[in-house]
């Protein structure tokens, strides 16, 4: 009982976490809310008995994309500091974003096969499998950073703006 | 509720997100929201289909190409800031 | 010789391809290109005098399609042969003719590649066994002859006329053609001993029907009233042409129509009688049309149509093969009377008669030519048309006297034009102004080639009545006596009426006066066709152009267009360049694909 309670917690976390990115009105209270987010859902890998991915997870976004985040945004300069973003309710957005919802769950459900449950899977195993039959997904991964590192430092260009 | 409910929600919220948020920061974050839900959903919901292991594995593969895609998103935030275009209305064409 | 009588299709094949080379290579061909028309004709010639005793019949095989295929019979029995002979001589001599009256003219080549086709046309219409053929081939001469009156073309008068021509025959093809249907229908065949043999089976009405809706495709294609107007324009064209199609051939195919379907008209006293009287009223109406003319070809033209009433009135009166006699007489002098006004107008440079005079003293051969012509017209012995129109007026007067009456006063009043127009132009004083000189022998040749036939053919009438299997009736003297007295009679009266170069047409008294300009003008009947049918039918046209054509069709048309181009400009608004609003798209794209999936797989 108290583990589905734990289940619960977590969602709510995580939920919480998504509105406020959508609803902030301030940067740094989105981030934290993205912060919180991406904490929650660690947590509900963990949850799940998806220790890599848990882990992976924490390393990967909150210690990267989240502070990647960070860095950009004080790197914007004095703009960065308390922005005011806008945010409005659009209905057109509202109902697009819910019918997709929407649709996506009644096409998944009667795709997939019902709720898993806690089922857990060894980083052992998963190391085992990401170098054996995923190895070729695995490389090209490992390819698609190196691109997106030459990529970002080819847009960011110089100091000079060029 | 199930995972799979979940991970719509959140999908949901992510594009209400991306539809309707002015900076371009924010539009990135809502993206990161989405893109949590279809990993949750992924994680999930593989390991129905195959082998929990592979399912983690997939699903680990998938974050690393994410966060790949966040860093070249926050590389063009960084070389908008540069041309003072930090509102969503104001990048219409891709040039520069 | 038998090798032309077993391939009676050459008459056809030969002219049309020496009419499709000359097409051809219309600036290549030249000074040869009469040379080469010349041929046609003269396989004709060959192939008539050949099949005079008995041609042969067969059939062509023209579309095929696998295993079914669209064949045209061909027959060729004593008409046809016939008929070949005339076409041939004709054509043959109006294109020797030709060389020297076409020479120089821009469209030389031309004019010799359509006359072939002609030629081949024709052919093909007297050899055909079936209905099909015949129509076929009477379609194609209508459209040489649209192309030949209109040859001069950038002149509007021509052009009108070919228009004209076209359309009022067109009418009578329309009837033909219902004739064609009502054939088909009732006996499943157009093949003409097919249906000719049936006629005895077929009900009463069908036949009649069906014989007046061919009477009517011949009294269009013949000029006959009330589908006579287009004659008389078509002399736009240049003259050889009209000595060829609208004197000897072209307009002779509906007497031989219906000499070709006669147990048809054997069958129905109705057809017979409607072929009779309008035959009279146009033998009768185009008589006195003729006298006041002070065009020469125009004389020629009504005379041509007078002419062709009377064989109207033989076939009338059930007599076809009389009417075939004076079909191949009127064909010899008619085209020599029109060859030699060819030679007169290219002579003295004008059409009209009142500037023409003393023409015999400079020309000679062309006067002496003419004068040939103009008694056998007028029926003077011992001259062609004398037996032939004698045999006409002798079986029309038995079977129907009022008709015979008729057809005597109009042979009064040929003698009357005959002699009118032969005075003005030949005698008295030299009115006009042009040098006159004689043509060259180009074309005087032919036109003694035509005087023989006009000179000697009377004497054929029995040969043409066995050849046509018909019984030959000998002359009745006192018959022929009141025939020649009476167009002497109106010979004089014409001469007479010519005096000092038509100076007594002018002091007329007013109500004469009145009467002669009205004649003049074929009784104003150009006019009401004109008011009744041509101006209503073009306002017609004219309204179904601006309000249905380009109003509403064309209204459609550019609507869609409209409708497009508003609904392309609606789209367009969605390319703004709005990323969200471009992901907006893609999801609501999402969804509905998701839909559908579920929909689907459900």
């Amino acid at each position: 009982m108290s583990v589905t309670l734990l289940w619960w917690a977590l969602a709510a976390l995580i939920v919480v976490g998504a509105v406020v990115v959508i609803a902030a009105r301030e940067m740094m209270r989105m981030l934290l809310g993205l912060g919180v987010f991406l904490l929650g859902l660690a947590g509900l890998y963990a949850w799940y008995g998806f220790e890599l991915l848990a882990v992976a997870e924490l390393f990967v976004y909150v210690g990267g994309v989240l502070v990647l985040f960070l860095f950009a945004i004080t790197s914007m300069g004095r703009d960065s500091e308390g922005r005011f973003m806008e945010r409005r309710l659009d209905l057109g957005a509202l109902g697009i974003s819910a019918g997709l919802g929407v649709v996506l769950f009644v096409a998944l459900q009667s795709a997939l096969p019902s709720t898993a449950t806690a089922i857990g899977a060894s980083v052992e195993d998963t190391a085992t499998a990401l170098l054996g039959p995923l190895l070729p997904y695995f490389e090209v991964v490992g390819i698609v950073l190196l691109i997106a590192l030459a990529a970002a430092l080819a847009i960011i260009g110089r100091e000079d703006g060029r | 509720m199930t995972p799979l409910a979940l991970g719509c929600l959140l999908i949901s919220i992510g594009l209400y997100g991306l539809l309707t948020r002015r900076d371009i920061v924010a539009v990135l974050a809502s993206i990161e929201v989405m893109l949590g839900g279809a990993q949750l959903l992924l994680a999930t919901y593989s390991a129905g289909v195959t082998q929990a292991s592979a399912a983690q594995g997939i699903t680990v593969i998938v974050l690393a190409t994410v966060g790949a895609e966040a860093a070249v998103g926050l590389a063009l935030l960084v070389a908008l800031v540069r041309r003072n275009r930090t509102r969503t209305d104001q990048i219409e064409e891709v040039r520069g | 010789m038998s090798l032309l009588r077993d391939m009676p299709t050459l008459v056809v094949a030969v002219p049309l391809l020496i009419g499709a080379l000359l097409l051809l290579g219309l600036r290549f061909w030249g000074r040869s290109a009469p040379w080469l028309a010349l041929i046609g004709p003269l396989v004709a010639v060959a192939v008539g005098a050949a099949s005079l005793q008995g041609g042969s019949s067969g059939s062509v095989r023209w579309l095929a399609a696998g295993d079914s295929a669209l064949t045209l019979g061909y027959q060729v029995d004593g008409l046809s042969a016939i008929m070949l002979l005339v076409v041939g001589v004709v054509a043959a001599c109006v294109i020797v003719f030709s060389i020297g009256y076409m020479h120089g003219d821009r469209g030389f080549v031309r004019y010799f590649a359509i006359l072939s086709l002609f030629t081949a046309a024709m052919s093909g219409l007297v050899i055909a066994a079936d209905l099909v053929g015949i129509f076929i081939g009477w379609e194609l001469v209508g459209a040489c002859s649209f192309l030949l009156i209109g040859f001069w073309y950038e002149k509007p008068a021509a052009a009108e006329a070919a228009r004209k021509a076209f359309m009022v025959t067109r009418v009578g093809d329309a009837a033909m053609l219902v004739g064609l249907a009502i054939l088909w229908r009732a006996t499943g065949t157009l093949e003409l001993s097919a249906i000719l043999g049936s006629v005895g089976s077929l009900a009463p009405a069908v036949v009649t029907t069906a014989a007046i809706c061919l009477l009517f495709g011949a009294v269009g294609k013949s000029a006959q009233f009330p589908l006579h107007i287009w004659l008389p324009d078509a002399m736009e064209g240049p003259t050889p042409v009209s000595a060829l199609i609208h004197a000897a051939t072209m307009v002779a195919a509906g007497v031989f129509l219906i000499a070709r379907t006669w147990p048809l008209f054997e069958a129905s006293p109705e057809a017979r009688m409607v072929a009779l009287v309008l035959g009279t009223i146009t033998a009768l109406g185009a008589a006195t049309v003729a006298l006041p003319q002070t065009d020469i070809k125009k004389v020629l033209a009504y005379s041509t149509i007078s002419q062709l009433g009377f064989m109207f009135a033989a076939l009338g009166v059930g007599a076809w093969p009389v009417a075939i006699f004076h079909l191949v007489t009127h064909a010899a002098f008619k085209a020599l009377l029109f060859l030699t006004s060819g030679s007169v107008i290219h002579g003295s440079g004008t059409q009209d008669l009142r500037e023409m005079g003393g023409l015999r003293r400079t020309m000679p051969l062309t006067a002496v030519a003419w004068i040939i012509g103009g008694l056998a017209l007028a029926g003077i012995p011992p001259l062609a048309g004398f037996f032939s129109k004698d045999e006409v007026v002798g079986s029309v007067l038995v079977a129907a006297p009022w008709a015979g009456v008729a057809l005597l006063v109009a042979s009064l009043l040929t003698g009357a034009y005959v002699a009118r127009a032969t005075r003005l132009a030949f005698f008295g004083a030299r009115r006009g102004t042009h040098e006159a000189h004689e043509s060259p022998w180009t074309m005087t040749v032919p036109l003694a080639v035509l005087s023989i036939c006009a000179l000697g053919l009377g004497f054929a009438g029995p040969s043409i009545a066995a050849v046509l299997g018909a019984e030959s009736e000998p002359l009745s003297l006192g018959l022929a006596a009141l025939a020649v007295g009476l167009a002497s009679a109106g010979a004089l009266g014409g001469w007479l009426l010519a005096a000092d170069g038509g100076a007594r047409e002018g002091a007329f008294r007013p109500s004469v006066a009145a009467v002669w300009s009205t004649a003049r003008d074929g009784y104003h009947f150009d006019s009401l066709v004109n008011a009744g049918l041509v101006r209503p039918v073009t306002a017609l046209s004219r309204f179904t152009d601006s309000v249905l054509d380009r109003g509403a069709i064309d209204g459609i048309a550019e609507g869609l267009a409209k409708l497009a181009r508003a609904a392309g400009g609606l789209l367009t608004r969605t390319m703004n360049g709005d990323g969200q609003n471009y992901s907006a798209l893609v999801a609501a794209g999402a969804i509905v694909l998701l839909c559908v999936t579920i929909w689907l797989v459900r």
